[in-house]
């Protein structure tokens, strides 16, 4: 029996009508439509259990409160904590994408050494060897931290330098440290209780102090409103966010804030505006017109709309003496809506200069803003978690990431009362990482660690009995049954808050007019203050709308 | 009882700072791919800068947070989609984008009066480990869909589930917000039901101060804008939102 | 004529054969749980009757779906029996406190959002329902992958034909709106898509 052509074609055409009666065609249609659906290439996110936990975020000195939703362990979503009173629920847009910045590329993983790979022991040794050798310089950015304890126990025990980078809000505070004899860190602005604010181009919409403070108390008393009760007087050159929604902008010459502080005061003093009767400024109202570009007119106009509705309060941005005196002349020091104390034990610093000579070693801690970058002869060591480039430093060394840290975090800068809160770390990196703390320690045993250090502090709160706790509900310290419960508290996300202190004796008065100009800010010419690396989504989204102002593009 | 879900954005509280943009790229799982520009990005929720043309000391800026405005009558990308991939859901009022369903003609995109939809250009990615950050509420498109604000959907979820276990029908209002809206640190983007004469987005969306953009097209866009500066409500009416983007 | 009837049929038969017998076999691939765990052992030992016992819901009716390893570890903290896989459990779970990577047979891919909240709530459903009778039988079902679209063969349901087939077997699209449809449940895509 022959195969023929014809019973090929029989046996061909039966099995093309039996393949519509299998599941081959339909099944097959079936699974490479999911397969297309879910290509392997496709990032998916992680599978596992939801919780959500409270944490404090540690990008800048600010350290606004968070809800972070985790799934499966990992960080998946940020958002603010309304309860709490510092924050009020309000945070930057760079943190709504901080939970990837973990995963950044610029991710420091590894120990560098003058652009090589090294080692944490060969760190370690090479730190030991030059803190033997010669005096230490530490770096903090972001005091009064229990870390930042221990960087004072090291100096004092080691014969070492300890530094600190302020923040804008801070340095604008400098001014009043030789005058009332209290570190610029123990000052803040009572923003809660003022009516005027003369903004000297301080960002006070743009995160200034933290970003939920100034932006709610705006939100509430001032937005869209004609004669809003917190009046926002923004003075700069150029229209920026702040001065866009501000209650008035005037615009003056760049660089001639110090010029319109003394014309505003000499008004203010002339024609008997205001109770004080000093310090007369040097400057004449006809030349600070010419400085500025504003009409004598404008200048006293402004002058009184100054006093119209007090207490009144100019804030300038970075260190600005002449803009500090102006808050003497209108009597708002010490008072409530002017500067006040919010501690008696903050302990004195001294601020880090770019220059650093006579040291052998330098230690940056990993909460210094990336753009402060040191010029010295030292062995510099910096620690980041991000490698933002061009870092001058010989070794650079990993530090924790967004939430990789136990730390606690005190007042805000700026802020009008003082207030502590902790963080424990939720995540942990799959490298090698240590804070500025824990090598430190490798090095000198005795310094003790940050937990002690927050222990101490807990109990301290407990022993002082003022201030309350704020978590989902309010209780007051003095209420608190044992410290262990505080602490525990603490540890789940509340935040203590002490009491404002308007009694205490800040001097109130000042002699001369300041002539000398401020402190210049310290390489950080934009005043803000950035870990170096930014989200990635965050230079995506500004450069596709038409937001790009000034750094958020610098990442870009 | 079904719902219309809403918003008022009060533009005069607006200070443009992002947080809004950000809070929703990342709810929604929106990649940031180096080679995406304003035209090929996806930005489900935009904040523009406009400005009132003057210069000097009269100049004056508003930012205006532009995202899907929910059309409930004839709503354009619901007409023209020939795939049905797009809804507006009788329960919330919500016009749902389905981007699975999506065969990418972007016709939809023409159609939006608004340009808030948004096409993926390229199939998504992260940085190694990123995928780990990932919302698991929100699953991650593909190349060649059109995606755009679905109100965050996933959370409307987590809500109706929440209500599901306490045994209830309705889901608390207070489960139920949107990301853009929880992240406005100055509150200016409001929430609610218009479908309730009550909820206080309702009432503001009948102030004299509130308008909708291009309102004359008749689609009853549930998405209310509010300002205080005559300026501002006068850009309602702008003829095409590249007048809106330049202003 | 009957050669060709004879050819056609021999074709016919064929491809029926490599449809119904082979193509199943080719396109699933075993594959083996971490270990040995049997429901009905559980039940029986435990008197656990009810499966919300151990697959709970949280406050906020998040579904934890198969229990964590400290849900064992309550009770298998130290080795209680001699079997293998309770070994196993103990050495290489409990005592590291490492989490099971169990194959799920009821995985649905990553746009489907589905809350056993609602489900079993609100419309007052049943566990086998959609999940037939598994947590009642002795044995391990076989994990059967598609080669092709990744996920098990329950989704499918073991059927090939999806005819007749048992109660709770397959969690397709359709099987979804299959039962919507009978009761009148309309929701949108996002109903149930993410």
């Amino acid at each position: 029996m022959k195969f023929t052509r014809r019973d090929l074609l029989a046996w061909s055409a039966g099995a093309a009508a039996g393949l519509i009666v299998t599941p081959i065609p339909w099944k097959l249609l079936d699974d490479t439509s999911i397969w297309s659906q879910n290509w392997p290439w496709i990032p998916q996110p992680p599978r596992g259990p939801v919780e959500t936990k409270r944490s404090f975020c540690t990008l800048c000195p600010k350290g606004c409160a968070l809800r972070v939703r985790m799934a499966a362990g990992w960080p998946v979503g940020i958002s603010g904590a309304p309860d709490n009173p510092a924050t009020r629920g309000a945070l930057c847009p760079l943190a709504y994408g901080a939970h990837q910045l973990n995963w950044h590329p610029a991710r420091l993983k590894a120990v560098r050494h003058r652009g090589n790979t090294s080692s944490w022991f060969e760190a370690s040794t090479a730190f030991a060897k030059a803190s033997t050798e010669g005096p230490v310089v530490i770096i903090d950015g972001f005091p009064g931290r229990s870390t930042s304890q221990l960087f004072q126990d090291f100096a004092s025990k080691r014969a070492a330098q300890y530094r600190v980078v302020l923040s804008p809000e801070i340095r604008s505070l400098r001014a009043y440290e030789a005058w009332a004899g209290v570190p610029a860190t123990a000052l803040g602005y009572d923003l809660e209780n003022v009516r005027t604010i003369v903004s000297f181009g301080a960002r006070m919409l743009d995160g200034w102090g933290s970003p939920g403070r100034f932006s709610h108390l705006w939100a509430e008393q001032a937005s869209g409103k004609t004669d809003p009760q917190l009046r926002l007087i923004q003075i700069e050159p150029q229209l920026s966010r702040t001065a866009s929604r501000a209650w008035k902008w005037i615009s003056i010459r760049p660089e001639t804030d110090s010029a319109l502080a003394a014309g505003i005061a000499r008004v203010l003093l002339e024609q008997r505006l205001v109770r004080a009767t000093g310090p007369m400024p040097r400057l004449s109202l006809t030349e600070a017109s010419s400085l500025t570009g504003l009409g004598p007119d404008a200048i006293h106009d402004l002058a009184q709309v100054l006093v119209a509705e007090k207490p009144t309060l100019a804030i300038a941005d970075g260190d600005n003496p002449a803009v500090a005196a102006l808050n003497f002349v209108l009597g708002s020091i010490g008072t409530p809506g002017g500067i006040i104390q919010t501690t008696k034990s903050a302990m004195p610093y001294l601020p880090a200069e770019s220059n650093i000579d006579a040291a052998r070693a330098v230690l940056i801690d990993s909460s210094v803003p990336w753009d402060f970058d040191v010029q010295t002869e030292a062995e510099v060591f910096r620690f980041a978690a991000w490698d933002g480039g061009s870092s001058k430093a010989d070794w650079l060394l990993p530090a924790p990431g967004f939430l990789e840290e136990l730390t606690d975090i005190p007042s805000a800068p700026g802020s009008s009362v003082q207030t502590y809160s902790l963080t424990a770390a939720l995540t942990r990196p799959a490298f090698e990482v240590h804070t500025a703390a824990q090598f430190l320690q490798n090095v000198e045993p005795q310094i003790g660690k940050p937990e002690e250090i927050i222990h101490q502090r807990c109990a301290q709160i407990f022993k002082a009995r003022t201030g309350s706790i704020y978590a989902a509900d309010v209780a007051a310290v003095s209420n608190c049954s044992s410290p262990q419960k505080l602490e525990e508290a603490m540890w789940a996300g509340a935040i203590w808050m002490n009491e404002p202190l308007y009694n205490s004796r800040l001097l109130r008065s000042l002699r001369e007019w300041p002539t000398e100009a401020g402190s210049a800010t310290p390489q950080n010419s934009e005043n803000t203050w950035s870990p170096g690396i930014l989200p990635p989504l965050s230079s995506k989204l500004y450069c596709e709308s038409n937001l790009c102002e000034s750094s958020e593009r610098r990442n870009a | 009882m079904s719902a219309r879900y809403g918003m008022v954005i009060d533009l005069d509280r607006c200070t443009g700072c992002g947080a809004c943009m950000m809070a929703c790229a990342a709810e929604n799982n929106v990649p940031a791919l180096p080679k995406a520009t304003n035209r090929t990005g996806l930005t489900p929720m935009l904040v523009r800068k406009v400005s009132n043309g003057r210069n000097g000391v009269a100049q004056r800026e508003v930012f205006i947070p532009i995202l899907c405005m929910h059309c409930e009558q004839h709503t354009p990308c619901v007409s023209v989609c020939p795939q049905q991939a797009v809804e507006v859901d009788r329960a919330t009022g919500i016009v749902m984008q389905m981007p699975q369903r999506c065969l990418g003609c972007r016709y939809c995109m023409t159609a939006c009066p608004y340009h808030a939809r948004y096409f993926n250009w390229w199939d998504p990615a992260w940085p190694a480990g990123t995928e780990k950050s990932l919302n698991p509420g929100v699953a991650v498109r593909m190349r060649g869909v059109v995606e755009k604000c679905n109100m965050c959907h996933a959370r409307l979820h987590a809500a109706q589930e929440k209500a599901a276990a306490a045994g209830k029908r309705e889901i608390d209002p207070a489960d139920y917000v949107p990301a853009c809206v929880e992240a406005c640190p100055t509150g200016a983007i409001r929430f609610g039901n218009l479908a309730d004469p009550n909820d206080p987005v309702t009432q503001e969306s009948h102030s004299p101060e509130a308008f909708r953009f291009l309102a004359r097209l008749g689609t009853e866009p549930k998405v209310y804008y509010k300002s205080k500066e005559a300026w501002v409500r006068a850009l309602a009416e702008a003829a095409s939102s590249t007048e809106v983007q330049h202003g | 004529m009957k050669r060709t009837l004879l050819g056609f049929a021999i074709g016919f038969a064929f491809t029926l054969m490599l449809g119904w017998i082979a193509f199943p076999r080719a396109l699933y691939t075993h594959k083996q749980q971490p270990f040995t765990f049997l429901h009905k052992a559980h039940a029986e030992k435990s008197g656990i009757s009810d499966c919300g016992e151990c697959h709970a819901f949280k406050d906020d009716g998040e579904f934890a779906g198969i229990p964590a390893t400290e849900k064992c570890a309550s009770c298998h903290s130290e080795q209680l029996g001699d079997t293998k896989a309770e070994a196993i459990l103990v050495s290489n779970y409990v005592k590291p406190g490492h989490e099971t990577h169990w194959l799920v047979y009821a995985q649905q891919p990553a746009n489907v959002w589905f809350s056993h909240a609602i489900h079993l709530k609100r419309a007052g459903l049943s566990c086998q329902q959609c999940h037939g009778s598994y947590g009642e039988t002795d044995q391990v079902k076989v994990y059967q992958l598609n080669r092709i679209s990744g996920y098990s063969r329950d989704i499918w349901g073991h059927s090939m034909s999806r005819f007749r087939r048992a109660p709770g077997d397959g969690m397709k699209m359709s099987d979804c709106e299959t039962c919507h449809s009978r009761r009148h449940v309309e929701v949108g895509c996002l109903g149930c898509h993410k």
